[in-house]
C-alpha cells in the first residue's frame, strides 16, 4: 500500500485504482512517492485514482468496473490498469478479479489485480511487497518468447561454448544475437538504472533485450525459455519466481551495486547469456580510480538501520572499501535468493532482519557510528541526536548501480562527512 | 546624470523625517515644496496603525508675505508649537528644492503658551542637496541625541544596554528590537532604550545609563554609537545579529562588556539553539546535496546582506556568488566585510547595474530589495525579498535578526530551494515544434526568456514531451 504512489510515479502509462475505504485512500495519498525524510507529500498523482468504498453499502458487483472505465477514459495513455485490492474491499465482498476481467474486456487492456494484504512468504508489510507483486504481474504481461526464436538463438549460444572465450572475444559487440537475450528486472527505484547496467552490460559483450518494467508496457521484452533474467533489486523474489516459472533462467548473483558488485554481475550474467568476459581489468582499474574516495572513508563506522533493503549490497560494498560495517537492518530477507550477497558480505557483520527500532536506537547510541544509513521514521530523532545520517532513498536517487555509481556511493558518504565537520567547526 | 529605472534610497530629507517619526516626542517640520509632502501619506499605508505621522509641512511658496496661509517659515515653526503642546524637540528638515533656494533658517522657537516651556529646535547645517536617505539619518540620529546630552545620569546599577535598529518603514523594524530584547533579557541584561524606533525624547537623555551600546542596524547608529563611545566611553558591539553564529556572537560580546559569567550565557544559547533557532538544525536535517553548488545573490543595504551572506555562506554552506550595497558612502566598510565570505562583493546604486551583475552571476536564488524582484524573475529563479526597502507591509512583523529571526530564515530556504530542487531537471531536454518557435520569435527580446519557461512548465504540466504552438499561446493567454 505504501508503495502507490511511487510506483505509479516510475510506471508510466499505467492507471491505479485504490480499492478500499476512506482509510486506504488517505493513507496512500498522504505518503510521499518517495520516503525520503525531507521530502514534502507530493502532488496528487492523476494516474492514482481512489475506489472508496461505504462499509455500510458495499457496491454492486460490476460497479466499481465500471467507474474503472470511466475514469480510465479520462486519461490517455493508459496502457495498463492495476487495481490494488486489499483486505478490507474483500472483506467488503469485492471480486477483485472479476471486476478486473470485466475491466479488461471493456478496456481491451491488460489489468492485474495487485493484493497487498496477500500473504507473503516473509512477514511484514512492506513497500516493495507491492513493487515486488507490481513487477510479477508485469512479468506475467510480458509476450511469450516463440519458439522459434528459441531454435535460432540456441545454437550459436551453444557454439559460444564450445569455442570458448578465445573466438568471442572481439565478435560479440557487433554480434547482438550471439547469446541468449538478457532482460533486466528491477531497478525502478533508481533513475536511469536499466540504462547504466545495459550501458555496462554492452561494454563487456551482452546485449540486452529489454528491462521490465522498462520505458511503457507496449514495450515489454518477450520472456520465455532461453531468456536470461537479471535481477536488480533485492526485494523482487516473488517477481523472479514468476519469471523462473516461465522457463526463464534468473542469475542469482550480486547486484550490480558498487565495483565488486558490477564485475560479478557483469561476468555472472555474459556467462549465464552465452558470452564469456574477464571484468577483471575493467574491475581493477575502476577500484584504483575510488583510491582516493576509499581513503576518505576506511576505517568509517557505519550503521544500517535498514529500509530500501539495498542496505545488504550497500553494505558489502562499503565494507569491501574499508568501511567497518556495525549492523546491517534489513526489513525482510529472503536468504536464499539473496545468498550471494550475504555470503560476500561475511558472516561478521550483523544481518538484523526487521529490526526493533528501540533496539537499534540503544545500539546506535552506544556503537556512535561515523554514519547511518537510516530509514525515514528513524532519520529525525537519530539526527537530533546528533548521529550523522543518510537516507539510502539518496543513494539511490543519486543513482548506485554500476562502476560510476560504485563512485557516487563513496562521493555522496564523504559530501556528508565533510559537510558535519564544516557544520561541528562552527562556533555557535 | 543618470537615466535610472528606480531608487534605492530617498533623498535626505526622507531619512531624517524616518528617524524623526521614529522617536516620541518628535515633530519635524518639512520645508518643501506644497507637492513633496507625501511623508505623511506613506506614514498611513506603511505603518498602518491609524496614527498620524508627527510632520507638518511648511510649504515653499512664492508670492506676498503678508497671507496668513502656511509658508512663512516662522511662523508655520510657532504653529507647531502651539498644535502640538506636547512635543519637546522640534526638527526643521529641508527638501532638496528649499536647500536649493538657499533660504535662512530661524533658530530659535517661542515658548508654549502658558507654560513658559520652549521645546528644542534641531536645525541641520550639514544638510545639502544629493545627500542620501541613510547617511542623513544616521547624522540627524546623532544630532538629535547630542541635543539630549545635558543632563548626566548615573550608570544603571544592573547590566543595560541601548538597541541601536532600524527606524520606521523596515518591515519588520519593531520584531527585529523585540527579539533582540527578548534574548538580552535571557542573558540579564535591561535593554535601557531603544533608538530610534521606539524611544521617547526623555529616552534619548538617559542613554549613557547603559553599559553599552549594541548596534542592530549600523547604517543608522554608527555615528550616535561613535559619538557616545568618545565622548561618554560607552562600549558598542557591531556584530550583525543575523543567524545563529552571529547572535551568539553578539550575546557572548554583551556578557563579556557586562562582566557576566560565561558559562550561564553559554547556558542561555545553548537554550535557545535547542528551541528556538531552526537555522543549524535545517542545515544539519537537510542533505548536503540541497545545498551543494547552489549559488546566491544578496543585494541590499549593509547589515541584511552582511548578515544574511555569513549565515548563508558559513552556517548554511551555499555559496555567495555576488553580495552588493546600494549604500555608496559605506564602500569600503562593506567591501571589507563581504570579501570574507564572497568573491563577488560590490557597491552599486543603480538597479540596471545591480539586475545585469545578478544576472551574470546565474545565481540559483537572489535575495534582495523589492527592486531586485524582477531579475529573479527573468532568471527564472526563486527571490526572498529580505532587503530593505521592501514593498510588503506585513501586519506582524517576523524578525530576520536574533535566534527567531534564524528561523524565519530556514522557513523562507527552505521553500525557496525546495521548489526549485523539485522541478524536473531535464528543463533543457523540451522539444519545441517549428511553428511554436514562430511564435516564440515574435515575443520581445527582454520577455521571451520567461515565455519560453511558462511554456514549458505548462507543457510538463499537461504531461506533453514537446511544446506545441497550441500550447505556446495558451500560455501566453
Amino acid at each position: 500500500m505504501h508503495a502507490v504512489n511511487g510506483l505509479a510515479e516510475r510506471l508510466p502509462d499505467v492507471l491505479v485504482v485504490v480499492v478500499g475505504t476512506q482509510a486506504e485512500a488517505h493513507l496512500v495519498q498522504c505518503l510521499p512517492a518517495a520516503p525520503s525524510p525531507n521530502l514534502p507529500p507530493s502532488r496528487l498523482n492523476p494516474r492514482v485514482i481512489f475506489a472508496v468504498l461505504d462499509p455500510d453499502d458495499p457496491p454492486q458487483q460490476g460497479l466499481l468496473a465500471s467507474r474503472t472505465v470511466e475514469s480510465a477514459a479520462g486519461l490517455r495513455g493508459t496502457r495498463l490498469v492495476l487495481l490494488v485490492a486489499g483486505r478490507t474491499a474483500e472483506s467488503l465482498g469485492i471480486d477483485a478479479a472479476f471486476e478486473a476481467r470485466l475491466v479488461a474486456r471493456k478496456l481491451d487492456l491488460p489489468v492485474e489485480v495487485v493484493n497487498p494484504d496477500a500473504p507473503h512468504k516473509v512477514p511484514g508489510i512492506l513497500s516493495t511487497d507491492l513493487e515486488d507483486s507490481v513487477l510479477a504481474a508485469l512479468v506475467n504481461l510480458c509476450p511469450k518468447r516463440r519458439t522459434s526464436d528459441l531454435v535460432e538463438t540456441a545454437s550459436p549460444a551453444k557454439r559460444g561454448g564450445l569455442f570458448g572465450g578465445l573466438l568471442r572475444r572481439g565478435v560479440e559487440a557487433s554480434d547482438s544475437d550471439g547469446g541468449r537475450p538478457v532482460v533486466l528486472l528491477g531497478g525502478t527505484l533508481s533513475p536511469g538504472a536499466a540504462g547504466v547496467v545495459a550501458a555496462e552490460l554492452s561494454r563487456a559483450g551482452v546485449e540486452v533485450a529489454g528491462s521490465v518494467p522498462g520505458s511503457g508496457i507496449g514495450e515489454l521484452p518477450p520472456l520465455g525459455e532461453g531468456t536470461v533474467v537479471a535481477v536488480m533489486d533485492p526485494n523482487l523474489t516473488s517477481a523472479a519466481a514468476v519469471a523462473e516459472k516461465r522457463g526463464v533462467t534468473v542469475v542469482k548473483t550480486l547486484m550490480p551495486v558498487g565495483v565488486d558488485g558490477t564485475a560479478r554481475f557483469v561476468q555472472d550474467v555474459a556467462e549465464e547469456a552465452g558470452s564469456r568476459t574477464s571484468e577483471v581489468v575493467r574491475a581493477r582499474s575502476a577500484w584504483e580510480d575510488l583510491g582516493a574516495l576509499r581513503n576518505r572513508i576506511r576505517g568509517k563506522r557505519i550503521f544500517f538501520t535498514g529500509d530500501t533493503g539495498f542496505e545488504i549490497p550497500l553494505a558489502r560494498f562499503l565494507a569491501d572499501a574499508g568501511a567497518v560495517v556495525l549492523e546491517v537492518g534489513a526489513p525482510q530477507l529472503d536468504r536464499r535468493f539473496l545468498a550471494a550477497e550475504l555470503q560476500a558480505l561475511g558472516p561478521d557483520v550483523d544481518v538484523v532482519v526487521s529490526p526493533d527500532y528501540r533496539g537499534q536506537t540503544n545500539r546506535i547510541d552506544e556503537s556512535r557510528p561515523d554514519v547511518v544509513i537510516s530509514s525515514p521514521g528513524l532519520h529525525l530523532p537519530l539526527v537530533a541526536r546528533g548521529h550523522l545520517c543518510r537516507s539510502p532513498r539518496d543513494f539511490l536517487e543519486a543513482g548506485l548501480y554500476g562502476y560510476g555509481g560504485a563512485r557516487r556511493i563513496l562521493e555522496l558518504l564523504v559530501l556528508t562527512m565533510e559537510r558535519a565537520e564544516t557544520l561541528d567547526s562552527l562556533n555557535l | 546624470m543618470k537615466l535610472l529605472r528606480g531608487v534605492y534610497e530617498g533623498p535626505q530629507s526622507y531619512g531624517i523625517l524616518r528617524v524623526a517619526a521614529s522617536i516620541r516626542g518628535v515633530h519635524a517640520l518639512l520645508r518643501a515644496l506644497p507637492g513633496e509632502a507625501y511623508f505623511r501619506t506613506l506614514y498611513g499605508t506603511r505603518e498602518r496603525t491609524g496614527e498620524m505621522a508627527p510632520v507638518t509641512l511648511s510649504p515653499l511658496r512664492e508670492g506676498a508675505d503678508d497671507s496668513m496661509a502656511p509658508g512663512n517659515l516662522a511662523r508655520d515653526l510657532s504653529g507647531v508649537v502651539r498644535r502640538h503642546p506636547k512635543t519637546e524637540i522640534v526638527i526643521l528638515a529641508r527638501s532638496e528644492a528649499s536647500l536649493l533656494s538657499r533660504e535662512t533658517i530661524p533658530t530659535t522657537l517661542p515658548e508654549i503658551e502658558g507654560t513658559g516651556r520652549t521645546p528644542r529646535l534641531v536645525t541641520f547645517p550639514w544638510e545639502r542637496p544629493g545627500m542620501s536617505e541613510t547617511e542623513a539619518a544616521e547624522l540627524a540620529l546623532e544630532d538629535l541625541i547630542q541635543a539630549r546630552m545635558q543632563d548626566r545620569p548615573e550608570r544603571s546599577p544592573y547590566p543595560t544596554i541601548n538597541l541601536f535598529g532600524p527606524p520606521i518603514f523596515g518591515p519588520d523594524a519593531a520584531a527585529e528590537y523585540g527579539e533582540a530584547e527578548r534574548l538580552l533579557d535571557m542573558i540579564g541584561v535591561e535593554v535601557n532604550a531603544r533608538v530610534p524606533l521606539g524611544a521617547n525624547t526623555g529616552d534619548l537623555g538617559r542613554l549613557q545609563r547603559a553599559w553599552a551600546n549594541v548596534l542592530l542596524y549600523r547604517e543608522v547608529g554608527e555615528s550616535a554609537t561613535l559619538y557616545l563611545q568618545d565622548e561618554f566611553g560607552m562600549p558598542r558591539v557591531t556584530t550583525p545579529m543575523i543567524g545563529a553564529a552571529g547572535t551568539g556572537a553578539v550575546l557572548r560580546a554583551v556578557g563579556e562588556l557586562c562582566q557576566l559569567d560565561p558559562k550561564s550565557v553559554q547556558r542561555t544559547i545553548w537554550a535557545e539553539l535547542a528551541c528556538t533557532a531552526k537555522l543549524p538544525w535545517y542545515a544539519r536535517l537537510e542533505p548536503p546535496e540541497t545545498f551543494q553548488n547552489r549559488r546566491v545573490a544578496i543585494f541590499g543595504d549593509f547589515t541584511y546582506p552582511l548578515g544574511l551572506g555569513y549565515a548563508l555562506a558559513r552556517e548554511v554552506g551555499l555559496e555567495i556568488i555576488a553580495c552588493g550595497t546600494y549604500l555608496t558612502h559605506l564602500e569600503r566598510d562593506f567591501l571589507f566585510h563581504a570579501n570574507s565570505f564572497t568573491e563577488g562583493a560590490f557597491v552599486e546604486d543603480d538597479p540596471d547595474e545591480v539586475a545585469a551583475r545578478i544576472e551574470a552571476a546565474k545565481p540559483d536564488l537572489v535575495i534582495g530589495t523589492h527592486l531586485e524582484d524582477g531579475v529573479a524573475d527573468s532568471l527564472g529563479v526563486p527571490f526572498l525579498p529580505l532587503c530593505p526597502p521592501v514593498a510588503d507591509k506585513p501586519f506582524v512583523g517576523r524578525p530576520l535578526m536574533g535566534y527567531a529571526g534564524s528561523s524565519v530564515l530556514a522557513d523562507e530556504l527552505d521553500s525557496a530551494l525546495r521548489r526549485t530542487s523539485m522541478e524536473p531537471a531535464g528543463e533543457a531536454g523540451m522539444q519545441w515544434t517549428d511553428e511554436a518557435l514562430q511564435e516564440a520569435a515574435a515575443v520581445p527580446l527582454f520577455l521571451r526568456g520567461r515565455a519560453r519557461r511558462l511554456a514549458e512548465e505548462r507543457a510538463r504540466r499537461q504531461g506533453s514531451g514537446e511544446v506545441t504552438r497550441e500550447i505556446f499561446l495558451e500560455s501566453r493567454s
